[in-house]
């Protein structure tokens, strides 16, 4: 059944689909429909959880880790500064090995103060051990959603769904909506193997000596890596039954493409159009949309873009001081292989500003203008940009 | 004692320091609440001296997230057992006074407002909060120092984990720990004193075929047959550059008799001083500096050619002496500190420094005085257990296998390294040997098993054979940046700390709080966390003391059988943070509560009683004396301290 629906509302239906026991949030715009919905199922009955109305985002992490380590399926749901408060908690929910699920929705970080969109707050925590799952559209995110409980508690580890704030989070869109009995086969009740229990005592937490503390996180790396086909596993046992797989990444009309864009959320569906476009004009030119960046597919990556002349890379979020950070990890993955194309980086959408079809053609242009006369001339540039403003022209 | 428990819920072995209160404060209350129990924790020492993976002391289910959010953990653990429809099993957070009073005040808040069916102890010792003996031998920059003589920014000797080299790092702080119970160890070539909760490293064997590792254990935890590491040779020194200022002629000087005084150390002037430390003596006042050596001896021709090379002419000589009159070099040989004296010797710092060329000439001038030869091995003989002691240390940074000292008392007369004992009747020696080249290429696993650091040039593995208390002594500890060891007497020890936190009382020492010529202190009184809690309408909160551990336990039974969030406050010495002797917890626990500076009282719904009113209420002075940490109050300070109980008394409406 499709409902128009927004994705906030995408990401708390698919939390009561997948039935969670426990939700612990702070609301913040944009995510605050999330919390509210699911105030409102927990209030109507529908939903049977316990909702914790904590003080701040620090202690909604907290507490998920608490009841995750009793064996509840737990939800939560933010946005920038507060994925920054909870930022010491991701660290240790992941090294913890809890099957904590996370809607993040994606918005800008201070200063200066902006509420709107863009994937700076999960880019920064991307070291932090989570899985980070970026949507397209609000059918994706109620997709991915559901998927990540999946993927959290078979993997145990952590997920973050991460969809754009506004464009996704308050913008609604017809959704499929599944049967509670389709997830119910899809997603069984949660059995977590390691559980906070009197009857078999267990310490979870303990101090890890330097004698431990590097295997522990070696582990970690090892589980994140491994997480990568569960994400494919999942995604195709979802198609299986409800017809729209998932994967690690997305390629659209890129396979015989000579210059390929790379983007995260949904920015991919402006560049679709674009892409639509040129080929009606018989240029080669084709996207890929990454969908994990962490763990990040570095094959896949390489498998599906290594035979481009250039790629260039749109990302809503920049290291200061460095690129944007999909396009250092891209470039770190073709370090070693043999055949690697031109790499751009174009930096667009900072806080809420709208990336137009005519900025996408621009970052396309210079792409195709590398690709022609096989040299980058420069590498990061900034797309929209009120050059004036910043003193680059008078 | 009927309410006690007989079942212990926290296994022994636990790594708190002797005489913790706070360890006691959840040890009792784990017995009170029995199993059926899950306890949530914040960062801190019950947490560290509990869990060190693969080890754990709790016979609950224990989980810790991080140092401020027990209470939202706890939230989330009650949420988790409800929505699972899981009843009967209590929710327990145990934090310190930092993570409660603090960092976790606002979880805390949180918590209690949410009503969450939880039951928060605060463990509070009043500070975020181990130590050596004042005579070990630190090992710096600048030579081996006592650790009394150690200051802050010093450079001292630390064992880096990664790469197992030593590696200078600079001291951050020295405390002075009081007189604590002081073991020794001793192993086949190193000995060392230090309180039990000192921290060595120790291998760990994993077991056939698997790698080894190294690990930080407390005193008290080693055993015999343990495996230490221990320092074995030191490269890197040079040569010394003398700063002695010359006197001129002038006043009751009249004949300096100038000789060529060495600006730097070397090879030849070592071999003479070690010589010197052997049969010689210093008159500075007579500038003279003179040998007992007999006409004859090997040492008195190998003396007077170091003597020509070194000074040029000027010696004069007898048959059972060797003297040189000039005032400078006297001086100068009193200046470089070998002391004076047969008993008074001694090895001074900078010796550590030098170049293990110069290193081997001074052992070799020292051989040729007062030592022998004995196979292969070398004995040392000296009335100075000082000297012994600090050639033990200098021989270990050079490679040698060295015994340990064996001092005997002899009378008079006693023939003793080819000599009649004079006055000297109490001597000492060491053994000393090369070290046997090892094939380690050929038997690489065998070797390695037997000596985990075999093919480390600085530090090996040394078996522990004795484990000896030796008394109260007075301690002391360094703390050292990044690394968190030092090598005391040889051996590889780690460092500690006191914070203040807003449970710290009015005017106490702590280590961010010191006691210096402005500040006196911590200068904030003690936040009335119960009262911010009950200010919740928490149903129940209560403060207790490890002192009275019946009330305690009672309190816990009580709080755990109400629902809705309950609080207890329980105040726990520390020894180290509070500086009182580990026997003296349970006392000073006591003395708070009859002095009325720490009050049992428990509000129940709104309402406040008191559970114990002291007979006849004690000066505060009694409780403060006792403590060092409160060392620096005057009589009107204290008197201050006493007008504040009193007021508060008086509040409480008690008096």
């Amino acid at each position: 059944m499709k409902q128009l629906v927004t994705g906030d509302e995408a990401a708390a239906i698919a939390a009561k689909l997948a039935r969670v026991k426990v939700i612990s949030a702070y609301p913040i715009t944009p995510q605050t429909i999330i919390v509210e919905r699911l105030a409102e199922f927990v209030a109507d009955g529908e939903l049977d959880a316990e909702y914790i109305k904590v003080e701040s985002e620090h202690s909604a992490l907290s507490a998920c880790l608490g009841s995750a380590a009793v064996g509840a399926r737990t939800f939560t749901a933010t946005s920038s500064q507060g994925l920054m408060l909870m930022s010491e908690i991701l660290f240790v929910a992941s090294g913890m090995r809890l099957p904590i699920v996370m809607a993040n929705a994606n918005r800008s970080l201070s200063a200066p103060l902006s509420i709107w969109c863009d994937q700076q707050d999960s880019v920064a925590v991307r070291d932090c051990g989570w899985i980070q799952l970026y949507c397209e559209n609000n059918q994706e995110v109620l997709d991915s959603t559901i998927q990540a409980f999946r993927i959290a508690e078979e993997s145990l580890l952590p997920v973050m769904v991460c969809f754009d704030g506004y464009i996704l989070s308050h913008t609604a869109e017809p959704v499929e909506i599944p049967e509670q009995a389709e997830v119910d086969k899809f997603l069984p009740p949660y059995k977590y193997p390691y559980l906070l229990d009197p009857e078999k005592p267990i310490t979870m937490g303990a101090v890890g000596v330097p004698e431990y503390y590097e295997e522990f996180r070696y582990m970690l790396q090892e589980a994140v890596l491994k997480s990568k086909e569960k994400i494919i596993e999942v995604g195709q046992a979802f198609g299986r039954q409800f017809g729209r797989k998932s994967d690690l990444i997305e390629c659209y009309r890129s396979d015989d493409a000579d210059v390929i864009l790379l983007t995260m959320g949904s920015l991919s569906g402006s560049v679709k159009e674009v892409i639509d476009e040129y080929r009606g004009h018989d240029e080669r030119v084709g996207l890929v949309k990454v969908r994990a960046f962490r763990p990040f597919p570095e094959k896949e990556l390489v498998d599906s873009l290594a035979h481009a002349k250039a790629i260039a890379v749109l990302e809503k979020d920049f290291s200061p001081g460095s690129t944007g950070a999909l396009f250092s990890d891209l470039s770190g993955t073709f370090v070693n292989s043999r055949k690697s194309p031109l790499l751009l980086n174009f930096i667009c959408g900072l806080g809420g500003r709208d990336v137009s079809s005519l900025q996408i053609r621009e970052a396309t242009k210079a792409a195709m203008e590398a690709a022609k006369i096989g040299e980058v001339k420069k590498t990061v540039r900034w797309l929209g940009l009120r050059e004036t403003m910043v003193g680059l022209k008078p | 004692m009927k309410q006690f428990s007989e079942e212990e819920l926290l296994a022994p072995g636990h790594r708190a320091c002797p005489g913790c209160g706070s360890i006691l404060a959840v040890r009792y209350a784990l017995k009170a609440l029995g199993k059926n129990t899950i306890v949530c924790a914040p960062t801190g020492c019950m947490e560290v001296v509990t869990t060190p993976y693969p080890e754990t002391a709790w016979r609950v289910p224990w989980i810790h997230v991080a140092f401020e959010n027990a209470a939202a953990v706890a939230s989330g653990v009650e949420a988790g057992l409800k929505s699972l429809g899981k009843r009967g099993i209590k929710v327990v957070a145990i934090g310190g006074d930092g993570g409660t009073v603090d960092i976790g005040l606002q979880a805390l808040s949180g918590m209690v407002e949410r009503n969450h069916n939880v039951l928060y102890i605060c463990t509070d010792n009043e500070a975020y909060m181990n130590c050596l003996s004042t005579s070990s031998l630190i090992m710096t920059k600048d030579g081996l120092k006592k650790i009394t003589e150690v200051k802050e920014g010093d450079e001292i000797y630390t064992f880096d984990l990664k790469t197992h080299q030593p590696v200078l790092k600079r001291c951050i702080g020295i405390f002075d720990n009081g007189a604590r119970e002081v073991f020794e160890i001793e192993t086949l070539h190193h000995t060392i004193s230090a309180t039990p909760n000192h921290p060595f490293l120790v291998l760990k064997r994993n077991g056939r075929g698997r790698k080894n590792k190294l690990v930080w254990k407390t005193l008290c935890e080693l055993k015999v047959r343990d495996r230490i590491v221990v320092l074995k040779n030191l490269n890197g020194g040079k040569s010394f550059k003398f700063r002695f200022n010359p006197i001129q002629k002038g006043g009751k000087v009249t004949h300096l008799n100038e000789v060529n005084l060495p600006k730097h150390s070397s090879p030849a002037f070592m071999k003479y001083l070690g010589i010197w430390v052997g049969d010689g003596w210093v008159r500075p006042g007579r500038g003279e500096v003179g040998f007992a050596l007999p006409k004859g001896s090997n040492e008195r021709r190998s003396l007077v050619k170091l003597q020509h090379v070194l000074f040029g002419n000027g010696v004069r000589t007898n048959d059972m002496y060797i003297y040189m009159n000039s005032v400078n070099l006297a001086r100068f040989i009193h200046f470089l500190g070998f002391g004076s004296g047969a008993k008074n010797k001694t090895i001074p710092p900078w010796i550590f420094t030098l170049s293990k060329e110069e290193k081997e000439a001074f052992i070799e001038g020292l051989m040729l005085s007062d030592g022998y030869k004995n196979g292969n091995s070398f004995r040392y003989v000296s009335a100075s257990h000082e000297l012994l002691q600090r050639l033990r240390l200098l021989l270990q940074t050079m490679g040698y296998r060295v015994g340990k000292i064996h001092w005997q008392e002899r009378k008079k007369g006693r023939k003793c390294v080819h000599r009649r004992l004079l006055k000297d009747t109490a001597f000492g020696y060491i053994c000393f040997s090369k070290r046997k080249k090892w094939n380690v290429k050929k038997y690489p696993s065998q070797y390695k098993y037997q000596n985990f650091l075999i093919e480390n040039g600085h530090f090996e593995m040394e078996k522990i054979e004795k484990i000896k208390l030796v008394g109260k002594e007075p301690t002391l500890d360094l703390r050292v940046e990044g690394e968190h060891n030092f090598i005391a007497d040889g051996i590889v020890v780690h460092n500690t700390g006191i914070q203040r936190s807003g449970a710290t009382p009015y005017s106490a020492w702590t280590t961010t709080t010191p006691v210096g010529k402005v500040k006196r202190g911590e200068d904030l009184p003690k936040k009335d966390m119960p009262a911010i809690i009950a200010a919740h309408r928490a149903p129940y909160v209560a403060t207790a003391s490890v002192g009275y551990p019946l009330d305690y336990i009672k309190k816990v039974k009580k709080a755990a059988s109400i629902e809705g969030p309950t609080y207890i406050h329980v105040h726990c010495p520390c020894g180290p943070g509070w500086r009182i002797d580990s026997s003296k917890t349970i006392e000073i626990a006591k003395l708070a509560v009859l002095t009325g500076m720490w009050n049992l009282y428990e509000i129940e719904n709104g309402v406040f009683k008191l559970t114990f009113k002291p007979p006849k209420r004690r000066p505060v002075a009694d409780y403060l004396k006792m403590q060092r940490r409160f060392r620096h109050l005057t009589d009107e300070e204290i008197a201050g301290i006493q007008r504040t109980v009193d007021e508060e008394w008086k509040r409480l409406g008690i008096s």
